[in-house]
């Protein structure tokens, strides 16, 4: 759910906030002092992250939390933060980490450290009604298709390709239910949700996901205080996803939690290890 | 909705009152819902084919949690009713200013009070609620001090708006029903015009702005599932939440309609209590 | 010399206007893109026709369905009148949201399917139909009871003057006492009626392409929130506006000398 107007408000507050912000020493050590390692993760993006039947925060992202919080040897925090508020949280200093399902963009680079490399990537896909039989985007045209309100590519979904108004709602489960219901042939989101949605849950058995490479595939940063990016803190976490994307453990966490692994990460993946 | 304009029903005339008819009709809706339950509870025994629990056991599995909102956090119908009493309270506190701004003797503040009034009087509750979240910021910096306005807080000044604007016209039309001898003989005895409308003629009011006030409250209620839209916990969204998570067609209607119910049961003792007012205070001609 | 109405004249000017507007948005960074694009000033129009068609297809029905349960709560069927009077407290005392959510994911699903023209079985009644359904009712309850006061507002003896004539109990409502119960309860219906356009904006959360629904659709596509938003309230307020004129007017001409002021 990479929004573009909450991206913009956070990015317009974020750099009002980093220029009121002083340069720390040495958070990384700070962390270790204090004993605690707070991430800032989500809960409305299952399986990334999201709240189990107790109201645990579970998902792949706290999956890898953990494993820094193992690695420093200090205890774990997970605070839920949401795509509008995430940026602030980290300036603020609520948070010592995201890892919050956040697209890179060249506008938040310039607010938050965002650790190269990055982690993860998703494109944008449709997850179709098979008896409409859409092979790709140019089937859709005169076409009802439902989407989420607020999508940056619902523009380019109506005026190039369907040419009539989309079937946009508020939330995923009203889309969800209207798709069931044949009120729309297809539902556009990003790919690596429909791929998991498909996978885990039975009543798609009638629909398939349809890739759209219209729009480019985004990759997902995790991300430091912009001024720790360059010091101890921020090389100790590009040193950590380096190793995770060598040692294959995204690779075993994807498959955890998502079911399959996608060709990007392995792609990424097998490149890390080339280096 | 609910016009102040509408004159209060004569009795007797077409053989019934409504005080009589009150209890049947909520009988009424009542026995309309446990209907589609009973239907729906019907149907999910047909379909399943055994072990899988029945729609009486999921309503009552889900009724806390939509009324209650999550453990530990804030929401649910809890949160609607909380959102109302808090809207209203700012909305008739602003309303108040504002209606005697429209009663002022200084031409620009009347203008600027009827203005204000007419605006919000007028326009959508949605499209004020979309206005307040949007164009708010998430948190307000006073000096070095940070304040966060949660979206519960945005939502319930975004409510309070149009409650105000009504409010605004409420006491306009409540002044100005006291006779004019009543300020006359107050001038007569010397008495300002902060202290005539403070002492003399507002306490009159009251009585005449008691029912209409809590008829927009009850509007008030019943625009509160609005902030759903805008991303507030609120009973409509923990309610879709529910449904998402039992994934069952046959719980479609008895889940949304326990949800009317909820309201319908706050509500209607409400509307009746503003009725019994209503010809209460009327002004016998 | 050319003519004003010259087939190249008027859209020129409108070019030309539109270019203004472009150049507001790269001089001040007021971006009226719903004018000035094409495809956004084709959508929003489109949205706000589709407001115009529900709100005057609503106080169409709403005002049929007000007209014939005021008629029904005058029956001497005990069973009509509670079944007219659970139906008016309930869509009172409900949220209007919850009842087109109720109408269109509860209800919708459960109509009979047919396959469209894509191949997909759709059930019956899409959201525009159920929008309409669900604020007719909905304002259609409001409606019963403005009409209802209106009717009490008659005087006997004017009902017992058309009885005497032989009138039946169905002439003496449609000739005698509706024409001027509509009269007594204008100001009410005028109310109510601003109240049900107004409402319409809610159609948005089932996906109706109105003009709320275009207008969030915009302001996220481009970031001019403030410029949607006092577009869309000023649309809101022309057509409240209009609803109110056209209603004094009714008033006006409905007007029966020695009534009123």
């Amino acid at each position: 759910m990479k929004r573009k107007f909450s991206a913009a408000i956070a990015a317009l507050f974020g750099a009002v906030m980093a220029m009121g912000a002083t340069a720390q020493a040495d958070q990384l050590a700070e962390i270790k002092q204090k004993g605690t390692l707070v991430v800032g993760v989500k809960t409305d993006y299952p399986p990334w992250g999201m709240r189990d039947a107790n109201g645990n925060i579970v998902g792949m992202e706290p999956d890898m939390a953990a494993d820094v919080a193992k690695r420093l040897g200090v205890k774990l925090e997970l605070v839920p933060v949401v795509s509008s508020n995430r940026i602030q949280f980290l300036q603020q200093g609520k948070i010592d980490l995201m890892i919050a399902t956040m697209s890179d963009t060249p506008e938040r680079r310039k607010v938050v450290g965002i650790i190269d490399p990055v982690y993860y990537a998703s494109g944008v896909a449709l997850l179709a009604n098979k008896a409409a039989n859409i092979k790709s985007v140019e089937d859709l045209k005169g076409k009802p298709v439902c989407a989420l309100q607020g999508a940056y590519y619902n523009n380019d979904m109506q005026s190039k390709y369907t040419q009539t108004d989309l079937v946009a709602f508020k939330g995923i489960p009203e889309a969800e239910q209207a798709l069931l219901d044949g009120r729309c042939v297809g539902f556009i989101y990003d790919d690596v949700v429909l791929i998991w949605k498909k996978a885990q849950d039975p009543k798609f058995a009638n629909f398939e996901v349809v890739p759209l490479p219209q729009w480019p595939v985004v990759p997902w940063g995790i991300a430091v205080k912009l001024e720790e990016r360059d010091g101890p803190w921020g090389k100790f976490m590009a040193e950590t996803i380096t190793d995770w994307l060598k040692s294959g453990t995204l690779l075993e966490l994807e498959k955890k939690w998502v079911g399959d692994n996608t060709a990007w990460l392995k792609e990424a993946s097998e490149k890390a290890k080339g280096n | 909705m609910r016009a102040e304009l509408i004159p209060a029903p004569a009795q007797g005339e077409t053989g019934f009152t409504a005080a009589a008819f009150n209890r049947r009709a909520f009988a009424c809706v009542i026995a309309a819902f446990l209907l589609v339950v009973v239907a729906s509870e019907a149907v999910a025994q047909i379909r399943t084919t055994g072990g899988s629990q029945g729609i009486i056991d999921a309503l009552i599995k889900w009724a806390p949690l939509i009324l209650l909102g999550p453990p530990g956090e804030f929401g649910g119908f809890a949160l609607n009713i909380a959102v109302s009493f808090l809207a209203m309270a700012i909305g008739t506190a602003a309303g108040l200013a504002v209606g005697l701004g429209q009663i002022s003797l200084y031409p620009p503040v009347r203008a600027v009070s009827w203005a204000v009034t007419q605006f919000f009087r007028n326009s959508p509750w949605l499209v004020l609620l979309f206005f307040v979240m949007l164009l708010v910021p998430f948190q307000l910096k006073i000096g070095g001090i940070s304040i966060p306005l949660p979206g519960w807080l945005k939502a319930t000044f975004g409510l309070a708006l149009p409650i105000m604007a009504n409010m605004s016209e409420i006491v306009r039309g409540a002044v100005n029903s006291i006779p004019t001898s009543q300020w006359e003989s107050a001038e007569s005895l010397a008495f300002t015009r902060m202290q005539t409308l403070w002492r003399i003629i507002l306490p009159q009011c009251v009585k005449r702005m008691i029912p209409p006030w809590m008829n927009w409250y009850a509007i008030l209620t019943m625009t509160t599932p609005l902030i759903s839209i805008v991303g507030v916990n609120d009973a409509m969204t923990l309610t879709q939440d529910a449904l998402a998570a039992e994934q069952k067609t046959e719980l479609l209607m008895p889940m949304y309609g326990m949800l009317l119910v909820f309201f319908f049961i706050y509500c209607y003792p409400i509307a009746r209590w503003t009725i019994y007012l209503e010809r209460k205070y009327a002004v016998k001609i | 010399m050319q003519r004003l109405t010259d087939r190249n004249h008027r859209p020129r000017l409108m070019e030309a206007f539109w270019d203004f507007l472009r150049s507001l948005n790269d001089a001040y960074g007021i971006n009226l893109v719903q004018f000035y694009d094409d495809f956004e000033r084709t959508r929003l129009l489109r949205g706000m026709w589709t407001t115009i068609k529900l709100a005057v297809i609503c106080i169409g029905l709403s005002v049929i369905i007000g007209i014939i349960g005021a008629w029904l709560q005058g029956s001497r069927h005990r069973v009509l009148k509670a079944i007219v009077q659970g139906y008016i407290q309930f869509f009172r005392n409900t949220p209007p949201l919850v009842q087109m959510y109720f109408f269109y994911f509860a209800l919708g699903p459960q109509m009979p399917r047919v396959v469209n023209e894509y191949g997909i079985a759709q059930p019956m009644l899409g959201s525009f139909e159920w929008a309409v359904i669900s604020l007719s009712f909905f304002a259609g309850a409001f409606n019963v009871e403005i009409f209802r006061s209106g009717i009490e507002a008659v005087q006997k003896s004017t009902i017992e003057a058309a009885e005497s004539l032989c009138f039946n109990r169905w002439q003496t409502y449609w000739y005698v006492i509706l024409p001027l119960a509509v009269r007594f309860c204008l100001p009410a219906l005028n109310n109510n009626l601003v109240n049900l356009a107004k409402t319409t904006t809610q159609a948005y959360a089932i996906a109706v392409p109105e003009t709320l629904y275009v207008a969030s659709q915009i302001w996220s596509d481009h970031i001019n929130v403030f410029e949607m938003m006092i577009t869309l309230l000023t649309f809101y307020l022309l057509l409240v506006g209009v609803i109110v004129w056209l209603m004094t007017r009714l008033e006006r001409a409905l007007a029966i000398p020695g009534f009123g002021r």
